[in-house]
């Protein structure tokens, strides 16, 4: 394994684990996190760990082919989040997730992550939702996407060699539930400090973590499972639905990419 | 006609401003202020829809006031009693709860008032320009991703008539199938086009662009620094002084490698944005408010329990306030064909 591998792995656990940390201050009931600026702080650790995330992750997608694919498909899926704006639908469903799901478990983690971030981002743009909840959503997607590309290793599209997709749509549909109510748990976690309400369901510094996640749960089930399980199903209902043909079409053209001419004297 | 970074700053001061204070005289003015800046800035541009946020403040308020009304128990005016029986619901519901569930939508709306102009008034390729040159690819991508849509939502329109004209019908979810799978399929066709047009234009032959080692290694130790730091900021308490140390080391080692990394990338630009003193006068009208919101915290302090009381209200602060009608000064004079 070469040295730039060895720093590139590092920054993408660093990355993962700084955002993380950020993201999860409110139950680590350390003392100094007690104090009205640590909202603030993590804020800036998320942005900061985005950005080296993305420098970093962007340089591996230098080749046309990816850089073509990612804006394209980030095209569609932007595209199907005017769906979820402009019609009706049932509390969190939003149509963009399978997507991101199915083009990290084909093209991989990194390449999923990308995916998930670049959608919000764009489709923020074009939808008029750029806010301070920006840098939270394009980073849960992300991570959407890049967990998507680790379950590739457990089933390794075992479903394009054998045709039995029975098992690998479980899987994927069992990923895009948990994930419909996790993206919404993660979410919420960036206002809940500022939340206002019961005290059994408000976040209080140095609480312990166990009453902590005990109000959080109580704030969660309140306020926001009914929302996120619409998400959940809305999920497993695209992926059943879409999920084979789709994998089938990127597989395909993932190959398509890969595929490269060489001079014989090379 | 404004700079997307002044824009951008009046959009985080009403942030700042409407997350200080729970005064719902002071929330209520800036409510009216970014109205007043949304309808004079906003409203009557080409493809603006009228002024969301009223719809959302219908919404938000009356919803925040209920389930605060409902859940938090807390107050002297006691309105009507649930039963105890019911679950987090049960006990007395309170005009003080309301009042401080209702204040908590005003500011939601403020929030969410204030972002709705700032994406209203900025055209996306101005927010594009925000892009940091180091994120050359990550550019790249934003921009096929957006030149792409209206492509993408044609050939969406395309595939339904087609296969309309062949007999099929959107009932369900399973009825669009038959749609999405070619609409990715010819998405994946035109990518490859276009990568084959990239390379046959030059994209990717110079090697050299990539980013030397020592960046690499400079993210992973700001990365580091961040990580000690935040873990000695939340565990440490009596090592404040070396964990905010070190939170500035890590964020200026990558805001340092985005910066280096932006200055090896060539970048032209058509039609730059001049900066004015319209936007210097947001700037400083923003200041302004930032000043008031900061430093008066416990002026703008106010909660209704235990009885509810009239919140004061100083004219001062109030006046500081009205720094955010800045953008609204120039065209209410004429000197903008915004509105």
């Amino acid at each position: 394994m070469n040295t730039r591998r060895v720093v590139s792995g590092l920054i993408y656990a660093l990355g993962v684990s700084v955002s993380l940390l950020a993201f999860l201050y409110p139950f680590l009931g350390g003392g100094a996190s007690h104090d009205g600026h640590a909202p603030l702080v993590a804020t800036a650790l998320v942005g900061l760990a985005l950005v080296a995330l993305l420098v970093e992750l962007q340089g591996q997608a230098v080749g046309a082919k990816t850089i073509a694919t990612l804006g394209v498909l980030v095209a569609i899926t932007s595209v199907l989040r005017f769906v979820e704006v402009a019609v009706p639908v049932p509390g969190g469903f939003s149509p963009i997730f399978a997507p991101i799901i199915l083009a990290g478990y084909v093209f991989g983690g990194r390449f999923g992550f990308l995916m998930g971030a670049f959608t919000l981002l764009v489709s923020a743009l074009i939808t008029g939702g750029v806010g301070p909840w920006l840098p939270y959503q394009m980073f849960a997607a992300g991570w959407v996407g890049l967990t998507a590309g680790w379950l590739k290793r457990i089933s390794n599209l075992r479903a394009l060699k054998t045709g039995e997709w029975g098992l690998e749509i479980a899987l994927l549909s069992v990923f895009g539930f948990l994930w419909g109510l996790l993206y919404g748990a993660i979410m919420n976690i960036y206002f809940w400090p500022f939340a206002v309400g019961p005290v059994e369901q408000t976040w209080t510094p140095g609480i312990g973590l166990g009453e902590t996640l005990a109000r959080y749960g109580a704030f969660y089930v309140v306020t926001s499972l009914g929302w996120d399980l619409t998400r959940a199903v809305g999920n497993v209902a695209l992926i059943l639905l879409l999920g084979a043909p789709t994998v089938r079409a990127l597989a395909r053209f993932q190959r398509r990419f890969h595929f490269e001419v060489r001079p014989a004297n090379a | 006609m404004l700079d997307v970074r002044a824009w951008l700053l009046w959009a985080l001061t009403a942030l700042v401003a409407a997350s200080s204070t729970r005064n719902p005289l002071y929330i209520v003015l800036l409510l009216l202020i970014t109205a007043v800046v949304g309808i004079v800035c906003a409203v009557g541009r080409a493809g603006n829809p009228p002024y969301v946020p009223l719809r959302f403040a219908a919404v938000a308020v009356p919803l925040a006031a209920l389930f605060n009304g409902l859940t938090a128990h807390l107050g002297d005016t006691v309105l009507f009693r649930l039963p105890d029986w019911l679950p987090l619901l049960g006990g007395p519901v309170t005009l003080e709860a309301l009042v401080f569930g209702a204040t908590n939508g005003l500011t939601l709306t403020v929030i969410f008032s204030g972002f709705a102009v700032f994406n209203q008034v900025t055209p996306v390729h101005d927010l594009v320009r925000l892009v940091p040159r180091a994120f050359h690819e990550a550019g790249i991508v934003l921009s096929i991703a957006l030149t792409f849509i209206p492509q993408t939502t044609r050939s969406l329109a395309r595939i339904r008539e087609a296969q309309a004209a062949r007999g099929h019908r959107v009932r369900g979810l399973r009825d669009w199938l038959p749609i999405l799978v070619p609409l990715l399929v010819s998405g994946l066709e035109r990518s490859i086009g276009l990568a084959e047009a990239m390379v046959a234009r030059g994209y990717g032959a110079i090697s050299d662009r990539d980013n030397p080692p020592r960046y690499a290694w400079s993210l992973a130790l700001g990365l580091m620094a961040l990580l000690g730091g935040w873990l000695a900021y939340l565990f440490l308490p009596s090592w404040k002084g070396i964990a905010l140390g070190a939170l500035l080391v890590g964020a200026g080692l990558i805001v340092g490698v985005l910066w280096l990394a932006g200055r090896a990338v060539p970048h032209t630009a058509y039609r730059t944005h001049r900066w004015t003193t319209r936007d210097t006068l947001v700037v400083l009208g923003c200041g302004g408010t930032l000043a008031v919101a900061l430093m008066n915290r416990e002026a703008l302090y106010y909660s209704p329990y235990p009885r509810l009381t009239l919140p004061p209200f100083d004219p001062l602060i109030g006046l500081g306030l009205l720094g955010l009608l800045a953008p609204a000064w120039g065209v209410a004079g004429g000197q903008d064909g915004g509105a």
